[in-house]
């Protein structure tokens, strides 16, 4: 062999043996959806199960510009019904008799699609502007009647001296997070949240400074797993507004985390709307024109599984019972119980517990030690036991890690018998993926992530690819400094 | 008296189709491993050494199709020689008696001859012989009979002809080790099938060894109806160790009597030992030895029935059925 191959072959061998670092990815495929954008402003509100609800200052009469105190124009309330493809259809103005010489703005529907909390001037475009003051608006709340919304009724912390707007309200139509700059506002605007008590909204609380910061925190989106979306123009993101989110747990929100690129780029990125866990979902953003906030729809490129097995952790621990004296009285025999494990191992007594070291066939002998000759007769009773791993892909992997810490992921203790592995594909959770049966990687931000492995098999003679999950959670904390 | 009914059917069931393996005439038997029988001249009326009555009593059983003469067969049946335990000088006779006939078994209770009392020379006597000091009889056999089966006590329930031998030590105070064989011939040990022999009461001589691989047994039969055992030795001068061993027993702890002592313990039984033998086993103890040890042992049910020992265990030699389970511990979470 000559010294190049032979460099190149170990080479390729350290290669192989290596867990890979991990690289980074989009995670997110982002374009446009121009047929509800315009060369107006369209602005993400709610998306339900057959259309998106967005608003727009749009002109639906070529001869009439609507606008407000300020000379703006109205931003009013579209609805667009997904069609094929479950894409989004042409445009229609929605609920007519919302519109008036007011900006209506972003809203957002109970669970129960009976109330509509949507953003309104609350003053008409014809009102006396106060002096000094720009033109200030509230959140109000709408009765679906039939169906057309009626009984239109001021959120009861509306105030005209400060903006309420941005409505998201969670799941189970307890909390409504806003944004505003009302008393206690730490910045520019903070986000609110006001809860729902026996039919009565709370005063509102400033969600504090783990969420909100000197600058802008605008257009907050509760996600039905409890993140918090939100979109501020503070410091140290990709530039304009970008989108965070934050996670409620153990008593304070998280510290927010920017959402990857392509979602947030360098222009104003703003009004995150997800149903279905960050797979996909809206936004708008000004990326293509400065100043012309159009609507966005992404897809995450990371694969999920919604439906993916906890991992199993093997267990090669047993315990050995010998019945016939354990159910009848043993306590003055004259001999000991012996377990032999076939591992170098012994224990003593009428059951045993005995923990293998891993996966084999052992052939467990129990022997009787005679107390009074100190005779053994061997072997009186045996087992084969046979130790198998969990038939599953398998995550070893730390359950707890720092900020910062490169830590390996490794599937090769994955024990599915019969399959030809093709593929290990890893999703950490953290809109990072990467492929291959070992993998070096350091988690960014603290938190609990579910990590998922998936393999999948070279198809087999029919073509057919199997293909098999597992989950684990990974504690992230904060490094020490 | 129902359940006794069953019982006794149960018993004749087992017995008969155990027969078949059975080479129960020598007395002590081959599994139970023990030297000799013993038993003392009544002279001294001294029980320390091992004979609470100087008297022991076996039976015979023969399977009803056997129909040929048998006799019975003593091994050096005299008290002198190298085999007997002298006291002071040999002056102890030996007083064997035969008997046959109806009631030898069953006349009565007694006629079981745990003790000898009342009718426990029972039934008719076919034979009887004093024996003294004989040096022709040491270590030699001596024989009763020819016998007729047909002239023991027909017992119904395991379909044999029972015939009782009863050894008195009815002079002097030397003690008689001895052994007996039921056999086809008179000159030779050739051994009847299915025939057996038991006791109700036994009187036998540990080995003279330390060696705790000297393993006597004895054999009683547990009938159905048993819910526990009571056992009572004498004389056991603490040698060793005594464990009950049986297919669901490994080897239980029973307390064993000191020097001319009785004492008693008492023990449950198991459903699975239902119609089974228990396996009595006597260990000698090894951290010096007790010689010339001789022991009495008896064991009744709750009833205060004697239970018979028999030489060939019925349903054979129980031997302990470990039965192993194992359970996957799952792994914490």
């Amino acid at each position: 062999m000559k010294k190049t191959t032979a460099h190149i072959t170990l080479l390729s061998l350290l290669l192989v043996a290596l867990p890979v670092l991990l690289k980074a990815q989009n995670p997110f495929e982002v374009k446009p959806v121009p047929v509800i954008s315009s060369n107006s402003d369209d602005i993400v509100s709610v998306v339900v199960k057959d259309g998106i609800y967005f608003c727009s200052n749009r002109k639906t009469n070529p001869f009439v510009t609507r606008k407000n105190l300020d000379g703006e124009k109205l931003y009013d309330l579209y609805y667009s019904s997904f069609g094929q493809g479950n894409e989004p259809g042409r445009p229609d103005l929605y609920s007519s008799e919302l519109r008036g010489k007011y900006n209506v703005g972003p809203a957002c529907i109970s669970p129960d699609g009976k109330t509509l909390y949507f953003t309104r001037n609350y003053l008409p475009g014809k009102s006396k502007k106060i002096k000094g003051e720009s033109d200030k608006y509230g959140i109000f709340i709408a009765h679906k009647n039939g169906k057309t919304w009626s009984k239109i009724e001021a959120f009861e912390y509306n105030d005209l001296k400060y903006r309420l707007a941005y409505p998201s309200v969670s799941q189970d139509g307890r909390y409504l997070y806003f944004s505003s700059d009302m008393e206690g506002t730490m910045g520019k605007s903070d986000i609110f949240v006001s809860e729902n008590v026996n039919g009565k909204w709370s005063k509102p609380v400033n969600l504090g400074p783990s969420v909100n910061s000197s600058a802008s925190e605008i257009y907050p989106f509760i996600h039905n797993s409890g993140r918090l979306y939100f979109s501020s123009d503070r410091q140290g993101g990709k530039g304009g507004l970008d989108i965070y989110y934050s996670a409620y747990s153990d008593g304070q929100w998280s510290k927010p985390f920017p959402m990857s690129e392509p979602v947030n780029s360098e222009s104003d990125d703003f009004a995150f709307y997800s149903a279905s866990a960050d797979q996909s979902g809206y936004f708008s953003s000004d990326r293509r024109k400065k100043g012309d906030d159009d609507i966005y729809s992404f897809r995450s490129t990371i694969i999920r599984w919604n439906s993916c097995d906890q991992l199993q952790p093997n267990s090669y621990c047993y315990e050995f019972i010998e019945e016939t004296a354990l159910k009848n009285d043993s306590a003055e025999m004259e001999f000991k119980w012996e377990w032999d494990f076939d591992d170098g191992n012994k224990a003593e007594g009428i059951t045993a517990v005995h923990c293998f070291e891993g996966p084999g066939s052992y052939y467990i002998q129990l022997n009787f030690v005679n107390k009074i000759t100190g005779t053994i007769e061997k072997n009186q009773a045996s087992y084969t036991l046979d130790i198998t791993n969990v038939e599953q892909p398998f995550i070893t992997a730390p359950d707890t890690i720092s900020t910062g810490e490169l830590a390996k992921f490794d599937a090769s203790q994955s024990y599915l018998p019969g399959w030809q592995i093709a593929n290990y594909y890893w999703n950490f959770d953290d809109e990072t993926t990467g492929t291959g049966i070992d993998i070096m990687k350091k988690y960014a931000r603290k938190g609990k992530f579910n990590i998922q492995l998936i393999i999948s098999s070279v198809p087999d003679a029919n073509g057919v690819v199997r293909e098999a999950c597992v989950c684990k959670n990974i504690i992230v904390i904060e490094r020490n400094k | 008296m129902r359940l006794h009914q069953h019982i006794t059917i149960l018993s004749a069931l087992i017995i008969i189709l155990s027969a078949g393996d059975m080479c129960g005439q020598a007395v002590p038997g081959v599994d139970e491993n023990i030297p000799y029988l013993m038993t003392f001249g009544k002279g001294g009326n001294e029980t320390s050494w091992g004979d609470d009555d100087f008297s022991q009593t076996f039976f015979f059983t023969i399977p009803k199709e056997f129909k040929e003469p048998f006799f019975i067969r003593i091994y050096d049946p005299d008290v002198s020689g190298n085999t007997d335990e002298m006291n002071g000088y040999w002056d102890t006779r030996m007083l064997y008696s035969v008997f046959g006939g109806k009631g030898c078994y069953t006349f009565d209770k007694t006629s079981q001859g745990e003790d000898p009392v009342a009718n426990y020379k029972s039934g008719v006597m076919l034979a009887s012989r004093v024996f003294a000091v004989d040096a022709k009889y040491d270590e030699k056999w001596f024989t009763f009979g020819p016998f007729n089966p047909a002239d023991g006590e027909y017992y119904k329930k395991w379909s044999a002809f029972i015939f009782k031998i009863v050894c008195d030590g009815i002079a002097g105070d030397d003690g008689n080790l001895y052994r007996y064989f039921l056999s086809k011939k008179a000159d030779s040990n050739v051994p009847i099938e299915g025939a057996n022999a038991f006791t109700h009461e036994y009187c036998f001589r540990m080995w003279n060894n330390n060696d705790t691989a000297y393993v006597s047994h004895i054999y009683p039969f547990i009938d159905s109806g048993c819910i526990y055992l009571k056992q009572k030795n004498f004389d056991w001068d603490n040698d060793g160790n005594f464990i009950v061993v049986s297919n669901v027993r490994k080897g239980q702890r029973q307390d064993i009597s000191s020097e001319d002592n009785w004492i008693e313990g008492r023990f449950s039984i198991q459903p699975e030992e239902i119609g089974k033998s228990l396996d009595f086993r006597f260990y000698k103890r090894s951290d010096y030895l007790v010689r010339n040890n001789n022991v009495v042992i008896s064991v009744e049910n709750q009833y205060g029935e004697k239970l018979p020992f028999w030489s060939a265990p019925i349903g054979g030699v129980p031997v302990y059925k470990p039965k192993v389970k194992v359970i996957k511990i799952p792994p914490k979470k």
